[in-house]
């Protein structure tokens, strides 16, 4: 009884630190991709840092006007002036609708062979 | 039986072999027991003494932690960065691990030639536990090292500010050290404030602060940058400088002075004359203190905007006498002295108010202390505690008292917006932050007089800010020149000035006030002059007129604006 006891405890402890065994080196494993994903994350935070540095020196005002300026001649731009900002209160109003009947009387002097235009014409004197 | 009775010899025994056996045993037991209570005493021992030691994580006295600490971007009020954190390298050697320091100082400069050999042995001999080599090298320097493979070399990645926009907001911005604390500028005001607090707690790792947004806008910042940088050599001036700021709120929108420095380059703030000129400067302010002047004569009710005043002849003090720079010498009304930047007539303006009332308006407006402001270079404004007949007379056109122009742009900014002295700030304060804090100075009629003033000197023929109006057409801008002579030799110099010009935008509905300086300029070209209107002026005319649209202000032609300006009692 007691020497079957014993084997079973003698399997399990053999059991046992094997798996411990393989545990530590599963933990030993994990250990080092974490300090290689942290070494990657610090390194690409790095980049990302000096990627943002760069964007903003290009989206400077102070970067971007001298571009413009070079450019100036070649893309026909130049600063705003005062003069060409308008409003929506300076549109004009939409303009009278056609006169639909004074159209009509004059298609249908066309049609009937009288150009207006003619007498105009004739009174400046052209041909 | 007498055989064994006497003389009992020690008693033998005899121990069976069992016994013996026994025995030895159970000694060898005890061996053993004593063998494993020293072994793992022993272990115990060690195990403390490993629990005991303090493991030295200090770079050269710093944790660690604060070496590698970020500080938190800052942005402009539209989101722009002005100042990010960027991680570089930095070489450090650890030398009680280096075996052949030879060698590795042979190597080491191999990459980094620049390294003085004397100075990099003594460097790395020793039993020191870290010591710096270089720090904020670049990614490609690093490389390098690391290929050497030399033990006991090795990097930390260390958090370097940097500053976009390079010299245009250098003196906003300030500067760091190389442990990334603020030397200058908003930078130190930070520190003061949180963020070396927190870097001490332990919480300014990684990126996690919270940004710091500015009230400058850039585009501001960057036009206004670059109109004094064109002031400088346009006008062959020593220095120029401007401010700008809402007049409700108290933002600052762009502030410069010029010559700068790099931020990027800590030393070069060290540099004479790069120091920041609007506020710790302190200038005699020259006629655009004619406003002050004006505006507290109006609000103290003693004098009335249509009163009248002698200019005909020089006001005498004993053996001096104080005259007008474009004498009319005539008897000109309240705004005509104003436009004419008449000093008699403003002496009378002031002698109406009487000195006493007057001292007391200065000190209402600030002029006595520091503006409260966030900027650390800060100068104290010099204006006599008491002012004598002469000192108020001079004062009044803005002689023998200086103040920095950040005192003027405040003081600029309560005379248009209602009359409420509001402080300046560098962060964001939005309109009902604002009023809270309000200090009344001015009646709000008073406000209504000096912005019809102010307009007046710009439109009006004759008025000294006309140049500027030409540049800025439509944006509705009034304000006011000041040419102050400069102390040459113990006296005044007609030919060496310094130049402001007072300005506020659009008249109508003033949103912005701006104070520009150009310090001893030359006329551009021989048809032109020295005095304010030919360079602040024209500058701040070249300023609005690219800023307005930016800032949400349109142009807009019509007189009936202008019109409205006009006080009741002069239509």
């Amino acid at each position: 009884m007691i020497r079957n006891l014993n084997i079973l405890l003698i399997f399990t402890s053999v059991l046992m630190l094997s798996g411990v065994y393989a545990l530590k080196f599963a933990i030993e494993n994990t250990a080092s991709e974490r300090t290689a994903l942290i070494a990657q994350i610090d390194s690409q935070e790095g980049q990302l840092s000096l990627l943002k540095a760069d964007e903003a020196v290009l989206s400077q005002p102070g970067h971007i006007e001298p571009i413009v300026r070079r450019h100036e001649l070649a893309l026909a731009i130049a600063p705003v002036k005062q003069e060409q900002f308008g409003a929506f209160a300076d549109l004009p109003m939409r303009p009278a609708k056609p006169n639909s009947s004074a159209m009509d009387s004059l298609f249908e002097s066309l049609e009937s062979g009288i150009d207006p235009i003619d007498a105009i014409l004739e009174l400046e004197g052209i041909e | 039986m007498a055989v064994a009775t006497e003389d009992f010899g020690p008693t033998i025994s005899l121990d069976g072999g069992r016994k013996a056996r026994g025995n030895l045993t159970q000694n060898r037991i005890r061996w053993m027991v004593l063998a494993l209570v020293l072994g793992f005493g022993l272990v115990g021992g060690r195990l403390v003494q490993l629990g005991m030691v303090v493991p030295d994580s200090t770079i050269e006295g710093q944790a660690r932690d604060v070496i590698t600490a970020t500080r938190p971007p800052i942005l402009d009020r539209n989101g722009l960065e002005m100042a990010v954190d960027i991680r570089v390298p930095s070489l450090y050697a650890e030398p009680r691990r280096i075996i052949d320091v030879e060698e590795a100082v042979r190597e080491l400069r191999t990459v980094l030639p620049e390294l003085d050999e004397a100075w990099l042995r003594t460097r790395l001999s020793g039993d020191k536990g870290f010591v710096w080599v270089q720090r904020e090298l670049s990614p490609a320097i690093q490389e390098k090292v690391m290929r050497l493979g030399i033990p006991g070399i090795d990097f930390i990645t260390e958090s370097k500010r940097f500053y976009p926009g390079m010299t245009e907001a250098s003196h906003i911005l300030g500067s760091t050290n190389i442990d990334n604390q603020g030397i200058a500028g908003i930078e130190r005001h930070m520190d003061g404030e949180d963020v070396a607090l927190l870097q001490e707690l332990g919480l300014a790792r990684g990126n996690a602060l919270a940004p710091v947004e500015l009230s400058v806008d850039m585009r501001v910042q960057h036009v206004m940058h670059e109109q004094l940088v064109d002031a400088l050599t346009r006008y062959r001036a020593v220095a120029a400088a401007g401010v700008m700021v809402d007049v409700h709120t108290g933002e600052v929108i762009a502030l410069a002075s010029l010559p700068d420095f790099d931020p990027n380059e800590p030393a070069s703030a060290l540099v004479k004359d790069s120091f920041n000129r609007i506020t710790a400067g302190i200038f005699e302010p020259g006629s655009i203190f004619k406003t002050v002047t004006m505006a507290g004569a109006l609000d103290s009710g003693m004098v009335s905007i249509t009163d009248q005043f002698d200019a005909r002849f020089g006001v005498r003090f004993g053996r001096f006498t104080i005259d007008d720079f474009h004498g009319k010498h005539r008897i000109l009304t309240l705004p005509e002295v104003y436009k004419y930047s008449s000093n008699i007539g403003t002496i009378r303006v002031m002698q109406a108010m009487g000195k006493d009332n007057y001292r007391a308006f200065l000190t209402r407006m600030g002029f006595d202390q520091r503006v409260p402001f966030e900027l650390p270079e800060m100068r104290l404004p010099s204006v006599p505690k008491e002012f004598s007949e002469v000192g108020a007379a001079t004062a009044a056109f803005g002689h023998g008292l200086s103040v920095s122009p950040l005192h003027m742009v405040t003081a600029y900014a309560a005379f248009v917006n209602g009359g409420n002295y509001i402080a300046p700030t560098l962060y964001r304060r939005d309109q009902a932050e604002a009023e809270l804090l309000y200090r009344r100075v001015l009646q709000p009629q008073t406000s209504a007089y000096i912005r019809y003033l102010m307009r007046l000197n710009a439109i009006d023929s004759g008025g000294s800010g006309t140049r500027m109006n030409k540049q800025a057409l439509g944006f509705r801008v009034g304000g006011k020149t000041g040419t102050a002579e400069k102390v040459v030799n113990g006296g005044y110099s007609s030919s060496v000035v310094t130049n402001f010009f007072g300005s506020a935008f659009p008249m109508d509905n003033p949103r912005y006030a701006m104070i520009i300086m150009v310090d001893e300029p030359e006329a551009e070209n021989a048809q032109s002059g020295t005095t304010a209107g030919w360079n602040a002026g024209e500058v701040t005319g070249r300023i609005i007129q690219r800023v307005a649209p930016m800032l949400g202000i349109a142009p807009d032609f019509s007189e009936v604006l202008d019109q409205n300006l006009v006080p009741q009692a002069l239509r």
